[in-house]
């Protein structure tokens, strides 16, 4: 970890919030959220504490969450319906998982994280080809509860119908991704998406938007944990949170110029290192 | 194609909460940073603190847990947290919204849904379960 005494006080919060903007165009680019890469990436070359990073990652994804929410919403682009047993399911994760990290030594922690981000960039790899395959008929579960429906497809100029299957698996997926996303400050959206793609077979567009709506209510379960705990630090996460965000408004306007393949290739790069950084400071390295 | 009246009414306090949330946030963090309020500890003094882990820190420092930062207000390190609590509280209002709607279309699954996931949210803010 970096000597905090290197830099005077206000440099810290300026050189997070150039480290985070550029994590925000890459975030946006290759169409996961900030926090996955935030909390590995700020933890291990930052001199902040890891119980705090992982408090403003999940600061971090909630906003992100909160204000994309609306406008994924009106645009028809997210279902309500389909985020609200999900996000129960992973909001009662979220907050056993906030608590769990909470609990744990920080080698342990440390060891645990870089673990979980070399799986996320494994999985990366591993799904970077993956086509969809659609829900054809809803299970009994997303049949008694109405998951189906609609979305605007505008690619194509078309509405295009939907619907899940695999319910309980998805919900489950869902209490598990909440764990890990809570003890780590992950965020969510790097799991979301294939546990509603690939398992449920939800098409990409509609997943990444009901993510999102998902995220909002998992996150502000854990939030409210680390709140509590004190594990907050305003000078962490507001210059995050504002790096994160006008680098994925930056980053959507690179959008055209960079292919989303591209930029998936840097962002497993970029795990991949964070990951091994992390495994090595939880070896005591 | 048509939104649901819920799915309208979600999307509008969603963006309401975001955007107060977020003022909120910026706006005390700046107060914080160039000390036009006293803070409970000066950003000054943090690197000193930022690396120790939060029960270290919370001795160190006398911060406190659970809602006792409030009992600290307007101290300007602890103004940010009324940012995040706004940012917090923004689904429960949404989910009390839709308890409304989901009963007046006697949508009975989607009103205990609801319910259970106030429960959990106003657990998780409580701070009786830390």
């Amino acid at each position: 970890m970096l000597d905090p005494t290197l830099l005077p006080w206000w440099a810290w919060p300026l050189l997070l919030f150039a480290v985070t903007f550029l994590l925000g165009i890459v975030a946006v680019i290759g169409g996961i959220g900030g926090g996955v890469l935030f909390v590995p990436i700020v933890a291990g070359f930052l001199p902040f504490h890891l119980d705090f990073v992982r408090g403003a990652g999940l600061l971090l994804a909630l906003s992100g969450a909160l204000s994309a929410g609306p406008s994924l919403l009106r645009g028809g682009l997210a279902s309500l319906r389909l985020a609200m047993p999900l996000a129960l399911a992973g909001s009662i994760g979220a907050i056993a998982g906030a608590f769990l990290g909470l609990a744990m030594p920080t080698r342990v922690l440390q060891l645990s994280l870089g673990i979980v981000v070399l799986a996320i960039a494994a999985l990366m790899w591993a799904t970077r080809h993956a086509g969809e395959t659609l829900a054809r008929t809803p299970d009994r579960w997303a049949a008694a509860l109405g998951l189906s429906g609609r979305y605007p497809e505008a690619s194509q100029g078309t509405i295009v119908a939907w619907t899940v299957h695999r319910t309980p698996a998805g919900l489950a997926a869902f209490a598990v991704i909440g764990v890990i996303g809570g003890m780590f400050g992950l965020g969510a959206g790097w799991a979301n998406v294939p546990a509603l793609t690939l398992l449920m077979g939800l098409p990409l567009k509609l997943a990444v938007g009901t993510s999102g709506l998902t995220m909002s209510i998992m996150n502000t379960s854990a939030a409210w944990v680390y709140l509590n705990e004190g594990a907050l630090l305003p000078i962490l996460h507001v210059p995050s949170i504002l790096g994160v965000m006008l680098g994925a408004r930056f980053g959507v306007r690179m959008l055209k110029r960079i292919e989303a393949q591209t930029a998936r290739y840097i962002i497993i790069a970029v795990l991949l290192i964070a990951g091994g950084r992390s495994l090595l400071q939880g070896f005591g390295i | 194609m048509k939104l649901e009246r819920h799915e309208k009414a979600y999307a509008r306090w969603l963006a309401i909460g975001a955007r107060l949330g977020f003022a909120a946030l910026v706006a005390s963090f700046f107060i914080y940073l160039f000390d036009l309020i006293p803070p409970g500890i000066p950003p000054t003094e943090l690197p000193r603190y930022w690396g120790l882990p939060v029960g270290q820190y919370l001795a160190a420092t006398h911060a406190s847990t659970g809602w006792g930062w409030v009992a600290r207000l307007p101290q300007s390190d602890v103004l940010n947290f009324v940012g995040v609590v706004i940012l917090g509280a923004t689904s429960i209002a949404c989910y009390a919204r839709l308890i409304v709607d989901y009963a007046a279309e006697r949508d009975w699954i989607y009103v205990a849904i609801c319910i259970a996931q106030l429960a959990v949210l106003a657990t998780a803010a409580s701070g009786i379960l830390n």
